[in-house]
């Protein structure tokens, strides 16, 4: 397509996600407020919130490392927002496939490691320690869900996956030709989010938000965006590779809100899991749904 | 089976001359005994009739006798009771031994009555002051320290006089008890 | 019953001026954005001192829902705007309260909730709190009460609300404005060497907030007692046999 098209998606897929995020944040605390028996926020607080902490007048920063190391977390969630196929735009998403995307994803913790490795606090130290060690935990699995999908399709990438299941219609969705490997890919969908059972790498109130214990200011509002990004991307990946993505925003935008929606239900429910027991859960139940689901699926 | 001990423990203590021994009810005993005599009668407490555990120990300032009052409650889980062991040491020094060695959360205690009282527990593994850290005055419990000079003398108050009290007091009414009247 | 209604629900101790409005209108109204959006979305720092606390995880959950005002508490200061002070200070915290004060990023607001932090209140007689805890930190809202029902807490976030709508609620500029008076008042009580990692003359020149009330004699005794601080030690393994070589 021509580079200016190219480039106007480029801009518009991140400015979607963002919005998009936006909802699904204010959808998470709605729904852990009911679930809490309380009313939740109002309709715009995610952006009240982000405009208040874009609005703070001391930034307090630990040096450049730091600084680039918050612009790597939010930036690598731009750049996986690039490959995602939404419907009407596709950006990059023919360049570089569900493993580009996979690689994507790893780069915002590796850049949150770095930041808060230059912040010199203890707790910020052990969350990340926590945060990567989550990260290689249900990593295997996500590996396995999209070398999965990619042989059941004959493809990586992830816009032909979308047409494939649209042309041939609910029968060939990847929850119905695959359903183990749809449910490992639930499973580990909290964790891919950081939300109980699997937000140890958080735990406000053991070792004061680990990670984001010396972010003020801007990176809290950089950090505040990032999780919109992050919700918006599960999502996206979830409803691609296994509800057939979308042809049309209508029949998009409940799929994606429905599938952020159902762990969102559950983690309200939960403690958090320690460290260890996630690694030991992830490795063991949903690798081995995966692995089941692989050889039902290559047969 | 505590019954017994309890009848035993009774008539042991009344057997000793240098002790006065009074048992109030089936769970409480109070025993005086003088300064010397007191780890004697713990470590007899603690082997021999099965009072375990140290449970405080209290002081009392008893300034018009010039003798601080240290007060050793110590119970028993076989017979469920508590002695509760009173001495009298003078004033000036306080200084008296501690039962660390006998009883090792009495290190706190002991510190706990140092930083409060100003009695000095030779014995006693640590005697850095834990509660008062930022304090610098004398020991605060004390019956010559005055809590309430010291407060007027050191810190301000807050003085306002808003528009709405001076209406109520112009119509005759107001506070009954001025703060000012009170410190 | 004729005099309890003559006592206003609010009362101002200081008068705060407003806001200095702007030359370029389009700027007023993204000051005005701002300042909304940062009255609907406060977070409060966790650390409540004192007895008063107990009134705040009422007012957290479902019954009297403070996060339908935006407000939800954070657990370091470094994200929180809001520091409640609940309940009484003794001198001990005192010191913990500035600490955490300073490192707070600006703008902030402090709360006194409960009667000890206005007067004293039940604890005046005591040798080991601080009475007025205005002369240490710049106060926003106190919000009396033994302790305030958790209706009298919730008022008392949206008064500070409507303040910072307004623009009234500046007191933590009057914190690098007047910084030789609270650092006097901090050093009656905790020695001349009191000092704590944050540099405020610095911060109150880059913010352009220093007065001719900023320096001072107080300020000069700091400047003559300041030694560099340096780091904890973080050691883990050896005190423990430390201890146990001393019990055996």
């Amino acid at each position: 397509m021509p580079f200016s098209e190219l480039l106007v998606e480029l801009l518009l897929m991140p400015i979607l996600a963002f919005v998009i995020g936006l909802v699904m944040v204010l959808m998470m605390r709605r729904i852990g407020a009911r679930i809490q028996r309380r009313v939740g926020p109002p309709v715009l607080q995610p952006i009240y919130d982000i405009i208040k902490l874009y609005s703070k007048e001391t930034q307090i920063s630990h040096g450049l490392m730091h600084e680039i190391g918050i612009i790597m977390a939010v930036g690598g969630y731009i750049a996986a927002e690039t490959l995602l196929p939404v419907p009407g735009l596709d950006g990059l998403a023919d360049k570089g496939g569900a493993v580009t995307l996979a690689y994507m994803l790893m780069i915002p913790a590796l850049g949150m490691a770095l930041g808060v490795g230059q912040c010199a606090n203890p707790n910020g130290s052990i969350g990340i320690s926590r945060a990567l060690t989550a990260m290689l935990a249900y990593d295997i699995p996500f590996i396995l869900v999209i070398f999965g999908a990619s042989y059941v399709y004959g493809t990586t990438n992830l816009a032909e996956m979308i047409s494939i299941q649209q042309q041939q219609g609910v029968s060939s969705w990847g929850i119905v030709q695959m359903p183990i490997l749809a449910i490992t890919a639930l499973l580990i969908l909290p964790a891919i989010m950081g939300k109980h059972p699997f937000e140890i790498y958080v735990a406000p109130s053991e070792i004061a938000t680990g990670p984001m214990v010396e972010m003020s200011g801007k990176f809290m509002g950089g950090l505040f965006v990032m999780q919109c990004f992050q919700l918006y991307t599960a999502g996206v990946i979830f409803t691609t590779l296994f509800l057939g993505g979308g042809v049309y925003w209508i029949t998009f935008l409940p799929k994606i809100f429905l599938v952020v929606a159902i762990p969102m239900s559950v983690a309200y429910l939960f403690p958090r899991y320690r460290t260890e027991d996630v690694l030991r859960l992830m490795w063991k139940w949903p690798m081995l749904l995966g692995l089941i689901g692989l050889a039902v699926v290559m047969k | 089976m505590s019954k017994e001990l309890n009848l035993w423990l009774d008539d042991l203590l009344k057997d000793i001359k240098i002790i006065q021994f009074k048992r109030k009810n089936s769970r409480r005993v109070r025993i005086d005994i003088a300064p010397e005599a007191l780890p004697a009668l713990l470590e007899l407490l603690q082997g021999r009739a099965s009072y375990v555990h140290l449970s405080a120990i209290t002081c009392v300032d008893w300034i018009e006798d010039n003798e601080f009052e240290l007060v050793y409650h110590v119970w028993s889980y076989e017979t469920n009771s508590l002695v509760s062991a009173h001495t009298r040491i003078s004033r000036e020094p306080g200084v008296y031994l501690s039962v660390y060695d006998l009883y090792t959360p009495a290190a706190f205690f002991e510190r706990d009555i140092h930083e409060m009282f100003g009695v000095y527990f030779e014995g006693s593994p640590d005697m850095e002051k834990f509660i008062l850290t930022e304090w610098n005055g004398p020991p605060p419990m004390r019956k010559d320290f005055d809590s309430e000079a010291f407060v007027n003398q050191t810190f301000n108050w807050e003085e306002y006089h808003p528009q709405w009290l001076k209406d109520i007091e112009a119509e005759g009414g107001g506070i009954t008890t001025r703060p000012e009247d009170v410190r | 019953m004729n005099e309890l209604d003559k006592i206003p629900v609010r009362q101002e101790i200081s008068v705060a001026d407003g806001s200095a409005k702007r030359s370029n209108p389009l700027a007023n109204v993204f000051d005005e954005l701002v300042r909304f959006c940062q009255s609907r979305s406060m977070f409060m720092l966790h650390y409540c001192t004192g007895c008063g606390a107990i009134e705040l995880p009422p007012a957290m959950t479902s019954r009297f829902d403070m996060e339908r005002l935006g407000i939800q508490p954070m657990v370091t200061p470094r994200q929180a705007d809001i520091l409640l002070i609940t309940g009484y200070v003794s001198v001990k915290t005192l010191k913990r309260i500035i600490l955490t004060y300073e490192q707070m990023p600006s703008p902030k607001y402090v709360i006194g909730i409960c009667s000890c932090t206005v007067n004293g209140g039940m604890y005046w007689q005591s040798y080991a709190t601080a009475k007025v805890l205005r002369e240490y930190i710049p106060v926003d809202i106190y919000i009396a009460g033994c302790m305030p029902r958790p209706e009298a807490v919730i008022s008392g976030l949206r008064d500070l609300m409507g303040d910072i709508r307004s623009g009234r609620a500046d007191n933590w500029k009057r914190y690098f404005q007047n910084y030789d008076y609270y650092l006097g008042n901090q050093q009656k009580l905790f020695g001349e060497d009191w000092q704590t990692p944050t540099d405020i003359i610095a911060e109150a020149e880059h913010y352009g907030l220093m007065t001719d009330q900023t320096l001072g004699e107080h300020t000069a005794l700091l400047q003559k007692h300041q030694q560099p601080l340096e780091a904890l030690e973080f050691s883990l393994g050896e005190k423990r046999e430390k201890i146990q070589g001393e019990n055996r």
